[in-house]
């Protein structure tokens, strides 16, 4: 597989903060890759130097193997995190403006396909501003991908959307995906780069964190966690040795043991005091993964 | 499409198909043209309200005059001689013995006597105004109104009452006031433009007359169109880029093209709309002027000069403006940079009329030549019937390009690092670093 996108060895300063820390990464072509990370790590600044938006102060960015200059941002299409359009302007015409833009053959045609597509045809001659905080979501991911772009990089794609539109546009990319595209995109929700990632990068405090296939980045760190559930909830732990950590989403407890602890010790302190509905060993979550490496100061505390 | 051509379509559409568009263009030449049909329809409407004045004569030799030729007047010259229509006011003079002992108290009688309408003005003659003693105040003649600087009344009084000294003082020499009537013709020297010759049938075209409609109103005009398409194309681009950059579009379009594109299709965008605009207006005003029969004052080799000027000066402008819209973060930063911002614009409207009334000199050229008052004041200057050396267009025309150049250099280069920096509004020092780094 080749790499479409390859960054290597970049850095980015505004004033005396160090946004971009020296970082490289290679982006295989026809992969969906996963950029993760705290808010203000460096994702969105890497992504402009992805686009030419922003310059890196060092390093070199290479796409399609050649040097990142702008002229190929016609085949990458980006979605910021922050978004706007155009409100005055009739919904189907900013598509085909859009469309236009990014030199699609038809942009009419386009725009009534996709239109259809998410359901939007009952709005395509009212005004932007009309229409709600979801569909315009669901214009602004349209607009980034009507000319089917080689490389497709959204910046959290999914934030503010309800389940059904957040399906709608996840089989959008998969299909992109499936014709060639490669894709790129920044979540906070680690559960959607579990499930849809190839690939999974986290930057923190500007530097590469992680970065691999889901399944490397979990064997880094071992068997070492306890999924639990029981009718007591989080009390069932209460005074046991050998926890770091307990991640209580209520019905389910996700356990962190110290290094060197046995499972069974702590399977036959809780047995005693609750009923198990499950008791089970596996790798840390990608969640508790970017809290262990976000969160270092709280890693001591048992809560 | 150049993708330039598509975001300069899409601006082009977005200002020339809202409501406001229409509005200005249609209010436009009544606000230019406001000030001028008010004065050209109040011109002949002359107040013909009878004037009452009351005369305190001091040297006691003119008043009677005075009041005799004001019934002169009256009976020969108010009316129009064909229609019988009253066509002036009718003086009425009323002769006041002066109070020796107290004249200042009776001129503020007189003067309440106007404040309460009885009358409308008094005149005081002093004592020796046959035979002045310069700057001595018994040789003075006063008007005393509740408006005494725009007075017909006035000028009348003050003529007829010279009149008279002149005839009193000739009599005195012992000459015969017949005999040097002449003497006192004032001949008024007429402004007239120069002769010309039609370069197809070679006839000399006589001289016309100037008159304040062609020296002033040709100028301004075409000084006030090009203002106004600035302030209706280039102006308008720095709260449209402030907005796209608070409304986070600037971003989503970032992705499809490049900031300088961007910058550009808008400017051109309003390049488009200043052309329409423009274009109306001229077309317009030829026609009219045309139907008026006025045809022969319409400056038509400054025509060429004056699309030359506007096109550079909207793109001058325009990215100038861009890119200072790039730097705002919120309309509150937008409104405190835009009065400097104009400063260039303005200017030119400041000295529009010493340079008008004195267009081949030193002031008028030099301020001419700085690149960016040239579109404004050198096309003024071209307006005036005076010749202007043709260096001098040519060299602002230069320098209004090199300008131009410069302004798409730097504007690309502040909009382009600018453009998506959110924040507090970057500082010149910054700004200047930004341009020599790109």
């Amino acid at each position: 597989m080749t790499n479409i996108i390859e960054i290597s060895g970049i850095t980015k300063t505004f004033g005396s903060h160090v946004a971009v820390d020296n970082l490289s990464l290679a982006v295989p072509e026809g992969s969906i890759y996963g950029f993760i990370g705290p808010n203000g790590s460096g994702k969105t600044t890497t992504i402009r130097m992805i686009m030419n938006i922003l310059y890196p102060d060092n390093g070199s960015i290479r796409i399609f193997g050649e040097e990142q200059t702008g002229s190929n941002i016609g085949r990458i299409g980006y979605l910021p995190e922050e978004r706007g359009l155009y409100r005055k302007m009739k919904l189907r015409e900013l598509i085909q403006f859009h469309g236009e833009l990014k030199k699609v053959p038809n942009p009419g045609k386009e725009a009534d396909y996709w239109l259809k597509k998410f359901d939007l045809e009952p709005w395509a001659k009212k005004k932007v501003e009309t229409l709600s905080k979801g569909m315009s979501q669901k214009v602004q991911f349209i607009v980034t991908i009507i000319d089917k772009p080689a490389i497709i990089i959204l910046d959290e794609p999914f934030s503010g959307l309800d389940p059904v539109n957040a399906e709608v546009i996840r089989e959008v990319i998969l299909d992109l995906r499936k014709s060639g595209s490669t894709v790129i995109f920044s979540t906070h929700d680690m559960s959607v780069a579990e499930k849809m990632c190839d690939f999974i990068f986290m930057i923190y405090k500007g530097k590469k964190v992680l970065d691999g296939t889901l399944q490397s980045i979990k064997d880094q760190y071992g068997q070492d966690t306890l999924l639990l559930q029981t009718d007591l909830g989080s009390a069932a732990l209460d005074d046991i040795d050998g926890i770091d950590r307990i991640n209580d989403f209520g019905q389910q407890q996700e356990v962190r043991l110290l290094p060197g602890t046995d499972p069974q010790k702590i399977l036959e302190q809780v047995i005693l005091r609750a009923r198990i509905s499950r008791f089970e060993m596996s790798s840390p979550s990608l969640e508790d993964i970017f809290i262990r490496i976000a969160r270092p100061e709280k890693n001591n505390s048992h809560e | 499409m150049n993708k330039t051509l598509v975001i300069a379509k899409r601006e082009y559409r977005a200002a020339v198909r809202t409501k406001g568009f229409l509005i200005t263009l249609l209010l436009l030449p009544i606000f230019m043209g406001g000030g001028f049909i008010v004065m050209a329809i109040t011109k002949d409407k002359v107040d013909t309200t009878d004037k009452r004045i009351a005369v305190v004569d001091q040297s006691g030799r003119l008043g009677e005059n005075l009041k005799h030729r004001a019934e002169e007047r009256n009976a020969r010259d108010i009316k129009d001689s064909v229609t019988g229509v009253k066509k002036f006011p009718a003086y009425y003079i009323d002769l006041i013995t002066p109070d020796v002992t107290d004249l200042n108290g009776q001129k503020l009688k007189l003067s309440d006597e106007v404040r309460n309408k009885k009358i409308n003005a008094f005149v005081q003659i002093g004592p020796d105004v046959i035979h002045p003693q310069p700057g001595k105040e018994q040789s003075r003649i006063c008007y005393f109104s509740e408006n005494s600087l725009m007075d017909e009344t006035q000028n009348w009084i003050g003529y007829v009452l010279n009149d008279k000294i002149r005839e009193i003082r000739v009599a005195e020499i012992g000459i015969l006031p017949e005999k040097v009537r002449d003497l006192f013709y004032w001949v008024n020297m007429e402004g007239m433009g120069l002769i010309s010759q039609d370069t197809r049938t070679g006839d000399i075209k006589a001289a016309r007359k100037s008159d304040v409609l062609q020296t002033i109103m040709v100028p301004y005009i075409l000084m006030f169109l090009m203002f106004m398409t600035l302030m209706m194309s280039a102006i308008p681009l720095l709260q449209a880029v402030m907005e796209e950059k608070s409304e986070r579009i600037a971003e989503v379009l970032l992705g499809s093209v490049s900031p300088t594109q961007f910058m550009m299709g808008k400017v051109i965008g309003g390049l488009a709309v200043s052309l329409t605009t423009t274009g109306i207006y001229i077309l317009g005003g030829v026609f009219s002027i045309k139907a008026m029969g006025m045809g022969d004052i319409i400056p038509y080799h400054v025509l060429p000069w004056f699309f030359a000027y506007m096109l550079l000066n909207i793109i001058m402008t325009g990215c100038m403006f861009a890119a200072m819209g790039s730097t705002c973060n919120d309309s509150k930063d937008a409104q405190a940079i835009q009065f400097p911002a104009m400063l260039p614009l303005i200017i030119p409207m400041f000295v529009m009329m010493p340079v008008i009334q004195n267009p081949l000199g030193s002031f008028a050229t030099t301020m001419s030549l700085i690149p960016p008052f040239t579109p404004m004041l050198m096309l003024v200057r071209q307006a005036t019937q005076v010749t202007i050396p043709i260096w001098q267009p040519i060299a602002g025309l230069l320098g209004v390009l090199i300008f131009t150049l410069l302004s798409v250099w730097i504007g690309g280069r502040i909009f382009r690092s600018c453009i998506i920096m959110h924040g507090k509004r970057p500082k010149m020092g910054l700004l200047f670093k930004q341009l020599m780094k790109g």
